[in-house]
């Protein structure tokens, strides 16, 4: 019997490859998987072409690096020039101080440096240096936090959240609003193992295609470094960050889709409970602590290698953040696979008691 | 409905269904037996209902409907022996003809090699060859039609469900396919039909179920359901050399409510209410000298079968 189940369970994988990865109406999940790689890709490119406009700058313009370290708050702009040299750019502006201090006027210069890897803005009000910004080139360290900001905060929460929307939701109403669910129903198969076929196809897509998004982005990421940087960084902890995040890209997959296979059997319009699940993830950081738990993002930032503090929240709602003590890895992976099994349990359990009656659905 | 055991039957005990307020079969009792049943009635009458009942895409809200003794929500069992074409034209997108037959039978538990002979044969017996590596989104309404006749008749099931099959057919094709439930049927197995073009019943069925707003108004063979209906006049065509003889003759009885003379003068129209005292009276008649050249029920078929069932305006639906 297993066996046939397992044979059964292949075919519907089958029937429903086809369906899942190369459907018109699928396209955008495409994008949604590919749009950050499309955004590390550009940062790269932009990343590659300030590096050589730099190297060009500091090529007319030569700049010790020690020296431009050197600059501190209250210098004098003249000994500024003296240490440095001339600028590759200068501005002057003029400031009023305001009516109440006359018609008196600051002078304000910007004067900008560069040594070929970093870049130095000096901003000086009246012939003293008053702010020093210092932008170094990217580096993999910062770029990671960067990419774990985008990861949990984008690709988790929206990408593969509307991605598995659209996949495992159609996988039962679609067929619905096509009328073409009841060649299934008609077939000598359990539903309940017509809904594990199903729901292991949407996997299968959503895996694919979000795991490759995520790889993708890797790839787009690094694209800019020397390969002896990207090697030391996989020599580090790359590799071990990389599995961790397409484990958790594939661990979100599994997730949302039970979550959105079951909205899929037992809402008429499954974009009312996707709203609500959307509100309910995106509200997880300021949730209570006990609250915070009942969620799939929960366990899924807690697998993420790199922490991404909300670092540019303004601090009101900062302050609402309640922080609830991250679970074990085994902690994270296991409540997420029981909250699946518990989820497709439901499911099935309504899939047993699905009628055709395609003029209401 | 006679002869077979359960096992061997379609059965309905006292089964309802209802959808919210909205009646879909009340108390439906039914014992169907091997052969071409039809399924009659008009539009809302409750066939598709009743078809979707046996294969269980609907659960009935009461009662119990068995199949050949088998639940039709226990569908490893059922499916094996069940095939059903459903009225709905919609399909698996991007599927060919072939596709979409055998990728359906994989679900049965066969391998490629089986499947694609059944496959083939199935399409071959709707002569659906020469189309089936194409797309089924660029069939005609026909060819939609019989590939999914191929795909219900494809695992060589027992009870065959057909709603509305000869829809949409060629002459030729609607011949070829009644042939083949004509098949099914001598092979001891049940081709149920649902149809509302009543001289289709007529020609196919071994015996009708007469519907109307969700209840079964009649059943059995299309003759015998006729006979059941005494309180309805019976037309009888005669031909003869002397029909107003024949008419002033049968006035005199009062089991005969009226007689119309044919235009032609070579025979006569007859409504009785006693179908046997009307056949004895008339071989009195022609034992009187008059030459009776053929006597031949009227309405005798489906059409005006169901008319009297259920009024005339429901049947010309």
């Amino acid at each position: 019997m297993i066996s046939l189940w397992w044979r059964q369970i292949q075919s519907v994988i089958r029937l429903e490859m086809k369906k899942t990865f190369f459907a018109k109406r699928g396209l955008w999940v495409y994008l949604l998987a590919l749009a950050p790689s499309l955004i590390w890709l550009g940062h790269s490119i932009n990343t590659i072409q300030n590096a050589e406009q730099r190297r060009a700058l500091a090529t007319a313009h030569p700049v010790n690096s020690v020296a431009m370290h050197s600059v501190t708050i209250g210098m004098d702009l003249e000994e500024v020039t003296k240490t440095l040299g001339e600028p590759y750019a200068r501005n002057e502006l003029f400031r009023p101080r305001g009516p109440a201090q006359g018609p008196v006027r600051n002078q304000v210069e910007r004067l900008s440096y560069t040594d070929g890897e970093s870049d130095m803005r000096i901003t000086a009000i009246d012939g003293v240096v008053r702010g020093i910004r210092l932008q170094d080139r990217c580096n993999i360290s910062k770029d990671s936090l960067v990419f774990a900001t985008v990861f949990q905060f984008f690709y988790l929460r929206l990408a593969v959240f509307f991605g598995c929307v659209g996949i495992f939701m159609n996988l039962f109403r679609g067929e619905m609003i096509d009328k073409s669910l009841h060649f299934y129903l008609l077939a000598p198969i359990r539903r309940e193992v017509l809904l594990v076929g199903k729901f292991l196809a949407g996997l299968v897509a959503t895996t694919v295609i979000f795991t490759s998004g995520t790889a993708l982005q890797f790839l787009a990421l690094s694209w800019h470094y020397d390969p002896g940087a990207v090697g030391a960084f996989l020599q580090g902890s790359g590799w071990n960050q990389i599995g961790a995040y397409l484990g958790v890209t594939a661990l979100a997959c599994l997730g949302y889709g039970s979550v959105f296979l079951a909205a899929g059997l037992l809402f008429r319009n499954p974009l009312i409970p996707a709203a609500v699940v959307l509100l309910w993830e995106a509200a997880n950081l300021f949730l209570p602590v006990k609250l915070k738990k009942i969620s799939v993002i929960f366990y899924l930032q807690s697998l993420c290698p790199v922490v991404a503090p909300p670092q540019d929240m303004p601090a009101l709602l900062r302050l609402l953040i309640s922080s609830a003590e991250a679970p074990s890895a085994m902690v994270s992976i296991f409540g997420l696979l029981a909250v699946t099994a518990v989820v497709l349990v439901v499911a099935s359990l309504k899939a047993r008691k699905l009628e055709i009656n395609y003029s209401t659905d | 409905m006679n002869g077979g055991t359960t096992s061997e039957r379609v059965t309905f005990e006292n089964v309802s269904r209802f959808y919210g307020e909205v009646l879909g079969v009340n108390r439906v009792t039914l014992s169907i037996p091997p052969g071409i049943t039809s399924l009659v009635g008009p539009n809302g009458s409750g066939k598709t209902t009743l078809m979707n009942l046996m294969t269980g895409l609907v659960r009935p809200t009461r009662g119990v409907i068995r199949i050949l003794g088998i639940a039709p929500e226990d569908p490893e069992r059922l499916f094996p022996l069940v095939g059903y074409a459903t009225q709905f034209d919609s399909f698996p997108k991007g599927l060919t003809g072939f596709e979409f037959v055998y990728s359906f039978l994989r679900l049965f538990g066969y391998n490629d090699a089986k499947c694609k002979a059944l496959t083939t044969a199935s399409i071959d017996r709707v002569r659906l060859g020469e189309a089936a590596h194409r797309k089924v989104a660029g069939y005609s309404k026909g060819m939609r039609q019989r590939i999914r006749l191929a795909q219900a008749i494809s695992h060589d099931p027992r009870v065959l469900v057909l709603d509305e099959p000869l829809n949409g057919l060629d002459p030729l094709v609607r011949a070829e396919t009644i042939n083949l439930f004509r098949q099914f049927a001598a092979e001891g197995r049940h081709v149920i039909v649902s149809s509302h073009v009543l001289h289709e019943v007529d020609m196919i069925s071994d015996q009708v179920i007469f519907l109307s707003n969700g209840y079964v108004v009649a059943e059995g063979q299309i003759q015998g359901v006729r006979s059941e209906i005494q309180e309805h006049p019976m037309e009888v065509m005669i031909r003869c050399n002397r029909p107003a003889a024949v008419a002033s003759k049968v006035f005199e009885q009062d089991h005969v409510v009226a007689a119309r003379l044919h235009a032609d003068g070579g025979g006569l129209m007859i409504k009785t209410r006693d179908a046997d005292r009307f056949y004895r009276m008339l071989n009195q008649v022609a034992l009187d000298g008059i030459d009776i050249e053929s006597v031949a029920p009227a309405d005798d078929n489906a059409n005006s079968v169901y008319e009297y069932l259920i009024g005339s305006e429901e049947g010309g639906q």
